[in-house]
């Protein structure tokens, strides 16, 4: 059976897979070269509407904003902009409120982190089980959250998890369970959080989804004639075929983590509340920036946030060659 | 010549705004042929980094405006001085209140605005709640030193102060088991009805100036939150936790108050700027007829009703002074009824005010005492609660965060807190001292 599982170079592969033209045996270049280099010009000219707006778009503001890092650059001052070498960087690492908020994005990280994997390879497992009548409307079910608005969904949540007004505490309050401070407490907003973040990992099951049913069934029939039980059939042939799926889906949560921003900032407005533990690294990026307006420091912040990731995502794509498993072999 | 006028910092971005706004500049142009003004409207969500990078960028515009004290801090330094232009034209500042003109100067003496559009504050009051509960309407009368008399007569007659809003605020919070906060089984959890708000002008240096006009900022450049504003912020605290009168964060973000809690109908008082009669409405924007205005509380035998105010500025980046001079005084004279009535601002200039009381009677047939909100301009804060300090912005965030934890946390140390609030101000006033 033939199965298509993601590589990580599956378009490089497909333009090494292409045979080279060889020189003619005179030096010139042969027609098969003319040809080859004239669609390598017609590709380039394809490709061009990309390249301009990367450069535009992309290139040339990371490069500003490297730039800037290394400036007093602020909007508001009337002041020109002066260069002031490595003092941004210097403030960088000895500003509290930088460790505070790296701080708080690694606490809500670590437990929001493993379970935004987890939960949705979960569902996926389930919604892919042979036994599951009505597998198609459970999947939709499951995926309608991911197609509401975010910041809809998160003044919903607001609403709803009021602790005095919201239905959530009503509905426990009427069982005579009485209901917790879902928002302004240090020790349930980041189960809120991630509960919020849980209600839209649509995404990520239907991705895990397509990972589970590219598996060969084959070898689901050759465990089962060994007879190796679901959990072992999951543990042994599930995950480690859909481990490319799985890395996926991890690089793609620990940059949202970096990112994390929307729902405190909608439920917060940006205060941090409670208690500091909604100050994430981005809600103080976004304060220097948009508040303070002070570019340069921002702008520091930001290639901080770059730089860390970057780090991060390394060590993950090094780790992937002990637990990412390819079926041709390795991909890197 | 081209005079830009940025619109967007404060009021300006509604419909009917663009549409007056718009009428005002067409008049101007046609009757000018060496001056023409582009108006430039943006949404306020983005005035300020628009205009920002404009300034950034060198494309400062010659005007900017409407625009509060508060909203002008974040720009100091960037503005005209108008007196020279004053003086050189003869322009005539004497129809203006002198307190009103003095409020714009700044520390170094400069005068970058003129007054337009004056909001002084005072209390707005559900007369529903008041009557269910059978309390005397609070005062609408300053006494002669400025304090006014609560319930004179009845057994409720004392000093208008603030002790006496939070003995009244607790009769008129209510639970949902209709217990209000004096009695022993009230549940502040349960609370359907507030005594007293703070409404949207929460900002710590605003809510603290309720007890006494003060400077964060010390001889020595360093932070000293004034006594009276430490006094305000505990009081508003205790009421939020302990007396249960005033609502916390989480019961202002619940369906009950949510967005504007005076409006909801399930707050008795609420301590905000004339402003606010843009909003006292329904969804459909009818005016909500159950309240009425009434004097400021005194503390300690003064009076203090905050003021926020209006104005233009020309920027001092401009290339034509006396052309943008000369747009400013006709926004500030020949447009200036039109502007405010559309922007819903009271004018700063007294020959202006019946008529702008008269076009709010129409909204507001109850008969709403409006001769409050011009008494309360006699007691006004000086020095302004939004008096530039060094950092405003950063000055700015810092109250915030102090005002959020005065409404989230009821284990808020107010002496505590304010110890940690001065050490960062004075880091702040520090850094951005000039």
């Amino acid at each position: 059976m033939s199965t298509t599982l993601p590589t990580r170079g599956g378009a490089a592969d497909l333009v090494s897979a292409a045979p080279l033209p060889s020189p003619s045996p005179s030096g010139k270049p042969s027609s098969e070269d003319r040809l080859h280099r004239r669609r390598g010009r017609i590709g380039l000219w394809f490709s061009m509407p990309w390249i301009v707006g990367f450069v535009l778009f992309y290139a040339a503001p990371m490069a500003a904003s490297l730039w800037f890092s290394f400036t007093d650059f602020s909007l508001t001052s009337p002041d020109p902009m002066t260069f002031v070498g490595g003092d941004n960087w210097v403030r960088l690492f000895g500003d509290r409120e930088v460790i505070d908020s790296a701080l708080v994005t690694l606490k809500f990280g670590v437990l929001s982190l493993p379970l935004t994997i987890l939960v949705p390879l979960g569902f996926a497992w389930l919604l892919t089980a042979k036994q599951l009548w009505g597998r198609s409307i459970f999947r939709t079910l499951f995926y309608m959250p991911s197609v509401i608005p975010f910041v809809a969904a998160v003044l919903v949540f607001n609403g709803v998890l009021n602790s005095q007004t919201g239905w959530a505490n009503r509905a426990l309050g009427a069982i005579g369970v009485p209901g917790p401070n879902w928002l302004n407490s240090e020790v349930w907003i980041y189960p809120t959080l991630t509960m919020i973040a849980l209600w839209g990992v649509g995404n990520a099951m239907i991705i895990f989804i397509a990972g589970i049913n590219s598996v060969p069934k084959d070898l689901y029939d050759a465990a089962e004639v060994d007879g190796a039980s679901t959990w072992q059939q999951f543990r042994t042939i599930t995950v480690p075929m859909i481990s490319p799926v799985l890395f996926y889906n991890v690089v793609v949560a620990l940059i949202g983590l970096f990112q994390y921003f929307l729902v405190p900032f909608v439920l917060k407005n940006g205060s941090g509340d409670p208690g500091g533990a909604t100050f994430f690294y981005s809600m103080y990026f976004y304060r220097t920036l948009f508040r303070l307006q002070n570019m340069g420091y921002a702008a520091t912040l930001a290639w901080m946030m770059f730089l860390v990731g970057l780090v991060v995502t390394g060590l993950l794509f090094w780790s992937a060659r002990y637990w990412v498993h390819y079926e041709f072999g390795d991909q890197s | 010549m081209e005079i830009r006028w940025f619109v967007g910092l404060g009021a300006g971005g509604q419909p009917e705004q663009i549409a007056a706004q718009e009428a005002v500049v067409e008049a101007f142009n046609d009757s000018h042929d060496d001056i023409q003004i582009l108006l430039e409207i943006v949404e306020n969500d983005v005035a300020y980094d628009t205009l920002s990078t404009q300034i950034a960028g060198g494309n400062v515009p010659d005007i900017i405006g409407p625009v509060g004290r508060d909203g002008s801090n974040s720009y100091a330094g960037l503005y005209l001085d108008l007196e020279p232009l004053i003086d050189s034209t003869g322009y005539d500042i004497s129809r203006f209140p002198a307190e009103t003109v003095e409020n714009f100067r700044e520390p170094d003496g400069t005068l970058p605005g003129l007054p337009f559009a004056s909001y002084p504050s005072s209390i707005f009051f559900n007369t529903e709640l008041f009557d269910e509960a059978g309390l005397p309407y609070p005062p609408q009368e300053y006494g002669a030193d400025g304090t006014a008399v609560y319930g004179e007569g009845t057994e409720y007659e004392g000093t208008w102060d603030f002790d006496k809003v939070a003995e009244i605020a607790a009769i008129l919070a209510v639970d949902a088991n209709g217990n209000d906060a004096t009695s022993p089984d009230f549940d502040r959890s349960q609370t359907v009805q507030w005594g007293y708000i703070n409404q949207w002008t929460t900002l710590m240096f605003a809510q603290g100036t309720h007890f006494g006009a003060g400077n964060p900022v010390a001889d020595d450049g360093t932070a000293d939150i004034p006594q009276a504003w430490e006094e305000e912020w505990a009081w508003y605290h205790d009421g939020i936790w302990n007396g249960g009168w005033a609502p916390s964060q989480e019961q202002f973000d619940s369906e009950l108050l949510s967005g504007n809690p005076f409006s909801s109908g399930n707050v008795a008082m609420a301590n905000t700027h004339l402003w606010y009669t843009c909003c006292v409405r329904d969804d459909d924007g009818n005016g909500l007829d159950f309240w009425d205005l009434a004097v400021m509380p005194s503390h300690n035998g003064t009076v203090t009703a905050k003021m926020h105010a209006d104005t233009f500025r020309i920027m001092a980046a401009t290339e034509h002074p006396d052309e943008a001079f000369e747009v400013l005084t006709y926004l500030l004279d020949d447009a200036a009824l039109e502007l405010l009535n559309a922007y819903g601002a009271a004018p700063a200039d007294p020959g202006l005010t019946d008529a702008f009381f008269a076009d709010l009677d129409t909204v507001f047939p109850q008969g709403v005492n409006w001769q409050v909100a011009l008494d309360s301009a006699s007691y006004t804060d000086v020095p302004s609660h939004e008096q530039n300090v060094p950092g405003w912005d950063e000055y700015k965030l810092a109250m915030a965060d102090f005002e959020s934890a005065q409404l989230s946390d009821p284990d808020m140390d107010i002496a505590a807190a304010i110890a940690e609030l001065e050490q960062e101000l004075s880091g702040i006033f520090a850094a951005n001292a000039e």
